[in-house]
């Protein structure tokens, strides 16, 4: 792929044996590339190894074999800080620090340069929908949903190239979670931000588009690019109709 | 009765016998209330009788023999003791942590016994075994108490707050600064106890050193003074063990790349 954000080959990811536990594969030979602006979607039932790829993109995971390419560079030449923060992940239960919404956006790493003026943060809460009357509330006294978009938001300040997603709406309700959808969608459009996301929500694959990984078992089962909303693969057919298992 | 030699007196096994009747009382109130506990109480006698008996031999040879090498000795083997009761209380292993605990535990000890020893209340020579064993088990038993302490409540926040350190190192920190967070919360839960101690020091009850300087005929504002040496002592020498350890030990948990080894938890 010759404009690729994220090239992925032949990874594997293995967690050794330990103190009675055997060892744990969670990855096999998993290979994909995704180019810049677009969008991936990982799919697979639980314990497919979804999450842990997503987390191999920004080396929270340090894969056994393989290579994670970032921009063309192998990640492991880069600095995992600045890696993370141009490929800024947010989880699926967001988390919050101690302190009012300002405070969790203007959180950085000591001596690391990051413009968090007023105007600035504003703008960003603006981005993700919320109201700039929010950043001096109680972070904790936010809905779910508000917090998952303070986390996004707080990410955004990175000014990330990708945006990783880990199940963002599966602890929301479905108003909130698709107010969620349309803020990841709309980064998407307005950024030109290239967006992985680890999801069981149909509507997420099929407002994103681009394509669609199918894992089971830590092995990719199918691949393919989602068209006007539809795919051709049966498995990946009955994700989307939501009669997914 | 005899008196030893500093106006003590010495007590004889027939004295001795008869606080062993303390302990029957115990297992009569044990037994009588169902405790369970008659088994463990005579296991616990007879290991204060020998134990300590033990300890009073070799003390007393060492004492007598009055070699420095001696009592270099008897200090790395309370120090291996002192690691070992360190790392015995954490609930899942951290790879390394006997090197860890022992680094934590000699080092905190040395600087502290060095100052206090050396500086502070000379003896002479400076290996005298009278002073030099007592503060060093007194220094080494606190620093293990703390970085005991220290580690089982980074151990736990790992696993509680492991959420939380990630999102920081998503965010771009080093796992030095993710953790820092957890290191702090630990050294200050392992820290409290040594400060509320310096708050009722001699109000609610009388330290033990104190207590020994005064039966052994000290006066008691000889016996405050070296109380008071042995509370700074023992202030320095438990933050210094616990942030040893914990610091080492939350490394245990990282990679040079800023991950977190969360199949340690």
């Amino acid at each position: 792929m010759p404009d690729a954000i994220f090239q992925v080959e032949h990874l594997s990811l293995t967690y050794p044996a330990r103190r009675g536990q055997p060892a744990a594969t969670i990855l096999t030979d998993v290979s994909v590339d995704l180019e810049r602006g677009g969008a991936l979607t990982l799919v697979g039932p639980s314990g497919s190894g979804k999450s842990s790829l997503l987390r191999c993109l920004n080396r929270l995971e340090e894969p056994t074999a393989g290579v994670v390419r970032f921009a063309g560079r192998p990640i492991t030449d880069l600095d995992p800080r600045e890696l993370r923060r141009r490929a800024a992940l947010v989880l699926q239960t967001p988390v919050l620090f101690e302190g009012t919404v300002r405070e969790n956006l203007m959180v950085h790493a000591p001596g690391v340069a990051l413009d968090v003026s007023e105007s600035r943060l504003r703008e960003t809460l603006g981005e993700v929908g919320l109201a700039a009357t929010l950043l001096d509330r109680d972070a904790a006294m936010l809905s779910g949903g508000e917090k998952q978009r303070v986390t996004i938001a707080r990410a955004l300040l990175r000014d990330p190239q990708a945006l990783l997603l880990d199940e963002p709406t599966s602890a929301l309700d479905p108003p909130n979670a698709t107010l969620v959808v349309e803020t990841i969608c709309g980064l998407r459009d307005n950024r030109g931000l290239s967006i992985v996301a680890v999801t069981h929500a149909p509507e997420l694959v099929r407002r994103l588009g681009g394509a669609l990984l199918y894992l089971v078992a830590g092995r990719v089962q199918a691949c393919e690019r989602v068209h006007d909303g539809g795919v051709i693969d049966e498995r990946l057919q009955a994700f989307l109709s939501g009669t997914h298992p | 009765m005899t008196t030893g030699g500093f106006g003590i007196i010495d007590l004889s096994w027939w004295q001795l016998g008869l606080a062993l009747l303390l302990v029957i009382v115990v297992a009569a109130v044990s037994l009588r209330q169902r405790l369970g506990l008659e088994r463990d109480l005579l296991i616990g006698t007879v290991r204060t009788l020998v134990q300590l008996y033990l300890v009073g031999l070799i003390l007393a040879a060492v004492f007598t023999a009055a070699r420095w090498y001696w009592v270099l000795l008897i200090l790395v083997v309370m120090a291996a003791i002192a690691t070992h009761a360190a790392v015995s209380r954490l609930a899942k292993p951290i790879p390394g942590v006997y090197w860890i605990a022992a680094a934590a535990l000699t080092i905190s000890t040395a600087a502290t016994l060095t100052y206090v020893i050396g500086i502070v209340v000379q003896p002479r020579p400076w290996w005298e075994p009278q002073y030099l064993i007592p503060i060093a088990g007194m220094i080494l038993g606190n620093s293990m108490t703390s970085a005991a302490l220290a580690g089982e409540r980074l151990q736990a926040d790992l696993f509680a707050r492991r959420d939380e350190v990630e999102a920081r190192l998503a965010l771009g920190f080093a796992g030095r600064e993710a953790v820092q967070p957890l290191v702090r919360a630990a050294l200050r839960a392992s820290m409290i106890p040594t400060v509320n101690g310096m708050m009722t020091v001699g109000v609610v009850q009388l330290p033990g050193m104190m207590t020994g300087q005064i039966l052994a005929g000290a006066s008691p504002l000889t016996a405050i003074r070296y109380q008071i040496v042995v509370v700074f002592m023992l202030a320095v020498a438990t933050a210094l063990g616990s942030l040893l350890f914990v610091r080492l030990a939350a490394g245990r948990y990282l990679t040079p790349a800023h991950q977190l080894r969360r199949y340690l938890l």
